[in-house]
């Protein structure tokens, strides 16, 4: 089963409720956590006994690269690119593969065969261990945008490694990198906390999960630390609260050291709730 | 023209909060970007009255009109983002809109032409008067939409319009280091970076300035949420120090911060234990840009 836990907001509480899952997973079954926010991995940070299985892979992007002796400044490439990274000017083409997306299509259309594709890094992903918990981050390189292909990089290392549960942790927002990142999960936990921006970014994150078809429930993190009422507003759209986290200042405190709240009975029995919720298929029918 | 975004790598670090709070600071005259266009808050942050709209269209998408497609699959093989797949029965394929990058490599390939192509809304531009005073510039993507760079920079050419010689605006970024990022600081004079006082926000705060620093854009720092823990409250300062970004202030923790929004003031002008600390950092970002506007 793949599980995706994502939100509008950022900062709600994705990768806690992600890398709690993922250790209560762990304990009975061969769980996988995926780190699909690229532009800021920081679920490994939570298991800092984590042990990498390989070196790192790199991720790239096929470039066209211009072999100027074939090249007759036709400019069918530059008219070709959807994304303005060509450029064809006065008889010189120029490419800024800053821009360019590596669709492929202005080496298709060159009649001369004057455009060459070679890999370019973008990113690289990482297969770690710790203890019984498989861990796959994806991590983009500073300075690029193309994290939708090391998302999708990623997804295919932790089909490639295998595991009865996968639970991947979300990048915020709801346009191409966390559409990528739900996409093919068999269910969606949007993590939400208590404040007007929350629900604001949660409507557009639960139009974003029904567009998609997967079946989505909310757990409420940090909850009692504001007053707007997110369940009610869950309930209003028929989208199950399937936990809540409650709002403590010392775990505010340890919280932000990245450390997991190993000993916590509160959190453990509810993360071993929501995983038996979902495992035993209840609350997965499709939102509509 | 002063620009001077806001941005933090992780998200939840501060960064529409403060944002308000230093358009509170800077005056009525300036104008605030909203350019978090997944996850546009600024029009709560600010008490946003109805503004006007526009649609945003995001330029040629493409679908594959199925009575025509052969489903020979020569789509699905030309296109490397994944966005096409059989469609359900199986004897035709079709876009996935969520993931297709609207290159048209698919519509070159096509040997029956059945690729067509269609315009579709993608989201709104609005520019709002607010209960603060200045105007707001903002934007909603539709859910799925895969153009956010676009809008963002769509928004900041709106707010540019709208100002005049001595305007400041303010950018609130959005979460990451991406390409919505990437045209959020895009030639800004200023990027405040919000570093949360946590593992995480320290991480992701430290790519957000390695990505400042190779954009030149002259960097300050302000962290947030201290006083939860000692050690991260330092490694904070250390990063900071370490890639020579100046601190303009600290925030501690308060969970009073978190009802301004839902009292319609921001932070500059909220009374808790942490104001003093709130001002002085805002204070301090708001004399760089003022030198900046005497000595750009």
């Amino acid at each position: 089963m793949v599980i995706a836990v994502a939100s509008g907001k950022g900062g709600t509480g994705k990768t806690t409720v992600a890398a709690h899952l993922a250790l209560s997973s762990s304990k009975n079954r061969r769980t996988l956590l995926v780190d699909l926010d690229v532009e800021a991995p920081d679920a490994s940070g939570y298991f800092p006994e984590a042990e990498p299985d390989e070196e790192p892979r790199t991720v790239s992007v096929l470039m066209p690269e211009l072999v100027e002796s074939k090249c007759t400044a036709c400019g069918l490439c530059a008219r070709s690119c959807r994304f303005g990274a060509i450029l064809a000017i006065g008889g010189i083409v120029t490419i800024d593969q800053k821009v360019c997306k590596g669709c492929g299509r202005c080496v298709a259309v060159c009649p001369t065969n004057a455009l060459v594709e070679k890999p370019k890094p973008v990113g690289k992903t990482t297969s770690l261990t710790a203890g019984k918990l498989g861990l796959l981050e994806g991590r983009m390189d500073i300075g690029d945008i193309r994290s939708t292909v090391v998302i999708e990089a990623a997804k295919d290392c932790a089909t490639g490694i295998g595991a009865a549960v996968q639970i991947r942790d979300c990048p915020p927002g709801v346009s191409c990198p966390a559409t990528h990142s739900i996409e093919g999960a068999d269910y969606v936990i949007l993590v939400a906390e208590p404040t007007e921006f929350s629900i604001h970014d949660l409507k557009a994150a639960m139009k974003l999960t029904r567009e998609r078809g997967i079946p989505t429930g909310v757990v409420i993190n940090k909850d009692g630390f504001g007053d707007a009422d997110v369940a009610g507003y869950c309930e209003r759209e028929c989208v199950p609260v399937i936990g809540r986290i409650a709002f403590l200042r010392e775990r505010a405190a340890t919280g932000a050291t990245a450390a997991l709240w190993r000993d916590d009975p509160t959190i453990c029995g509810e993360m071993d709730r929501i995983l038996d919720l979902l495992l035993s298929g209840a609350g997965t029918e499709r939102a509509l | 023209m002063t620009t001077v975004s806001i941005a933090s790598g992780k998200g939840g670090a501060g960064k529409t909060s403060i944002s308000a709070a230093l358009a509170s600071t800077l005056g009525t005259s300036c104008i605030f970007a909203d350019c978090d266009v997944d996850a546009a808050n600024g029009a709560i942050a600010l008490g946003a009255m109805a503004g006007v709209a526009e649609p945003y269209f995001a330029g040629l998408g493409f679908s594959i009109d199925s009575p025509a497609c052969t489903g020979c699959g020569a789509c699905h093989e030309a296109c490397r983002f994944g966005a096409i797949e059989p469609a359900p029965g199986g004897d035709a394929f079709r876009i996935v809109p969520e993931l297709c990058e609207r290159c048209g490599a698919c519509a070159d390939r096509c040997p029956v032409k059945a690729i067509v192509r269609y315009e579709k809304q993608a989201g709104e531009l609005f520019v709002s008067n607010t209960r603060h005073g200045m105007t707001l510039v903002h934007a909603d993507l539709e859910p799925g939409e895969d153009t956010s760079g676009k809008l963002v920079a769509l928004v900041r050419k709106r707010a540019e319009k709208l100002a005049g010689p001595d305007s400041v605006i303010v950018v609130d970024a959005p979460p990451g280091i991406g390409c919505p990022v990437i045209a959020s600081i895009t030639g800004s004079d200023l990027v405040v970076i919000v570093v949360e006082a946590s593992a995480s926000g320290i991480r992701d705060a430290a790519r957000l300035a390695e990505l400042a620093m190779t954009m030149k854009r002259r960097s300050i720092a302000i962290i947030n949420k201290t006083g939860l823990n000692a050690g991260m409250d330092d490694r904070a300062r250390s990063m900071l120090a370490g890639a020579g970004i100046p601190l303009a202030g600290e925030i501690p923790f308060d969970p009073k911060l978190r009802s301004a929004e839902e009292s319609n003031r921001t932070w500059a002008d909220i009374d808790c234990r942490s104001t003093g600390r709130i001002r002085a950092a805002l204070d301090a970002v708001a004399g760089a840009v003022r030198k900046l506007k005497e000595k750009p």
